[in-house]
């Protein structure tokens, strides 16, 4: 049973589709791991384990009835608690929440169900993914799996969905990025997530942070999987007014393993000269083994940069006030004390200040195009740091003290501001034996590329494929 | 346009009173551990003051394709 829970999507859905594994012993080892090792990792909120079995049971008919299967037909998966379940509790990390359930599914949830798909659970994360660190007063902190001896944050918003991906109790989870939240748990959590370009993913059923800034996308244990999920996921929805049209391609056939002659931008300047040293040495030789892939890289720098934490300070306040307001004067005394807090800074910040937000963002985002025009992808460290202890409020940078929330946020939020796609994948370890994380960001619309650069790495590399030290 | 100057730093009993204006009850407690939080946005916010914005407009919220 143990091989079943380190099994990535693909082979998953292979040995279903093969009549070599049942969708209900798949189900059934991921149920029992939950079981053994949750208490203490907290990776989970609501575990639907009478529903999943019953879909395993049905998936495995199917099987046998010789139906047409999905491309995950009989592969468990595990949604952030953010997303709208029918019938199922949706608490967005807070006890507002406790008891909510919606009477629709997200439309991400419907299209991985049709593809085949099966719930394991709702995820933890920051309450309402106000949070880098993932931590939650209400429903306990996701422990990291790499550190059995000391409690380290997963990174967030997207917490659980680290813990649970990373430790084997689901092959791959959505996650949600409004600053980072699927890019640094992926990081600290030795995971490959990517946040697609804005409007590539429907966020309709999905609790929103901030509308202008939220992108909906998969963590997973390999680029491989990241592709499988995103194509099941993608594609225009008439209940996400802000989703694109664009033809959505397959991003599985994109995996050429080649990437000769693809021009990469690495961005030194304000990126990996501020990382810590074994973030920087690792990105660096990771980008030494693309150049021996045949690729190029030259030095690219973003001047707008400089004004990401303020676009993004704009947006995210005044959108996430704006949706909570009503709670806020009403049930205030019922949110965890560091989310309150955060939220209500919005009712101080003008309207003057959020658009000059949203016309600086647009410096940023036609930097970033003008940039990509000369290199197919940019490569940076995710996060400068490795997963602190929680609690932690600074990490040492390079000798210096740092905060640790901005920090985990520099290097990703200028991508939400832009809305370009980016993931993150493994490139190495820290001395304590910490993942690490390289951001591969593309051109808008073009997954495609980013997932075949992470793809082509991780056929020559073993860093994603490492599991954390929990036994079996 | 350039944008307007920098408004002087907000106070605590600013803060209260603009709190006040918007229907938002807090205590002396969330008073003092909301102040430094608003104060940090407002100065890191009026760093956009010194972009070059010139006629660039807002970055619309819906695609239009």
């Amino acid at each position: 049973m143990a091989d079943l829970v380190w099994a990535s999507m693909g082979e998953l859905a292979r040995l279903v589709a093969s009549k070599a594994a049942s969708p209900v012993e798949i189900v059934k080892a991921h149920l029992d791991r939950i079981a053994a090792l949750d208490g203490t990792l907290r990776s989970y909120i609501t575990v639907m384990g009478d529903s999943a079995r019953e879909a395993a049971r049905a998936a495995e008919a199917s099987v046998m009835a010789r139906e047409q299967l999905g491309p995950l037909h009989g592969v468990p998966i595990g949604l952030k608690d953010l997303y709208c379940t029918k019938g199922v509790k949706t608490t967005g990390g807070s006890r507002l929440l406790g008891d909510w359930v919606p009477a629709e599914d997200a439309t991400v949830v419907t299209r991985l169900a049709a593809a085949g798909a099966i719930t394991l659970g709702k995820l933890n994360m920051h309450e309402f993914a106000y949070g880098p660190e993932g931590l939650n007063a209400h429903y306990g902190d996701a422990w990291n799996p790499w550190d059995r001896s000391i409690h380290r944050i997963c990174g967030g918003s997207s917490s659980g969905s680290g813990a649970a991906v990373a430790a084997g109790l689901c092959p791959g989870a959505l996650g949600s990025d409004t600053g980072g939240s699927i890019r640094i748990p992926s990081a600290l959590c030795g995971l490959t997530g990517i946040k697609p370009t804005y409007g590539r993913v429907s966020r309709a059923g999905v609790l929103p942070l901030a509308w202008s800034l939220d992108h909906v996308g998969p963590m997973c244990r390999s680029a491989a999987d990241c592709a499988l999920m995103l194509g099941a996921m993608a594609g225009h929805d008439p209940r996400d007014p802000s989703s694109s049209r664009s033809p959505v391609p397959d991003y599985a056939a994109a995996l050429t393993g080649q990437v000769k002659g693809l021009r990469i931008g690495l961005l030194r300047r304000a990126f990996l000269e501020t990382a810590d040293a074994p973030q920087r040495q690792a990105v660096e030789q990771a980008v030494k083994t693309l150049e021996g892939l045949g690729a190029s890289v030259r030095d690219v720098s973003l001047e707008q940069m400089k004004h990401a934490a303020a676009v993004v300070a704009a947006l995210i306040s005044v959108e996430s006030y704006a949706y909570h307001e009503a709670w806020l004067k009403t049930r205030g005394a019922e949110y965890g004390p560091d989310v309150r807090e955060r939220l209500l800074v919005g009712a101080f910040v003008s309207g003057a200040d959020y658009l000059r937000g949203q016309r600086a963002r647009r410096l940023i985002r036609d930097e970033m195009d003008q940039v990509l025009g000369g290199v197919d992808v940019l490569i940076a460290p995710t996060v400068p740091i490795a997963a602190t202890t929680v609690g932690a409020r600074e990490a040492v940078v390079n000798g210096a003290p740092q905060p640790v929330r901005p920090s985990l946020l520099r290097y990703t939020r200028p991508f939400n501001a832009s809305g370009h796609p980016a993931a993150s994948v493994p490139c190495g370890f820290t001395p304590d034996g910490l993942p690490i994380g390289m951001q591969i960001v593309g051109r808008s619309f073009d997954e495609a590329t980013v997932l075949r650069v992470a793809d082509a790495y991780q056929r020559v590399t073993d860093w994603h494929a490492r599991r954390p030290p929990l036994g079996a | 346009m350039a944008a307007t100057a920098s408004p002087p730093p907000i106070t605590r009993d600013t803060l209260a009173a603009l709190a006040r204006a918007q229907g938002l009850t807090l205590s002396e407690a969330d008073l003092d551990g909301l102040l430094p939080l608003v104060q940090a946005t407002r100065a890191l916010l009026d760093e956009l003051a010194a972009a070059p914005l010139g006629d660039v407009e807002p970055t619309a919220l819906y695609h239009m394709r």
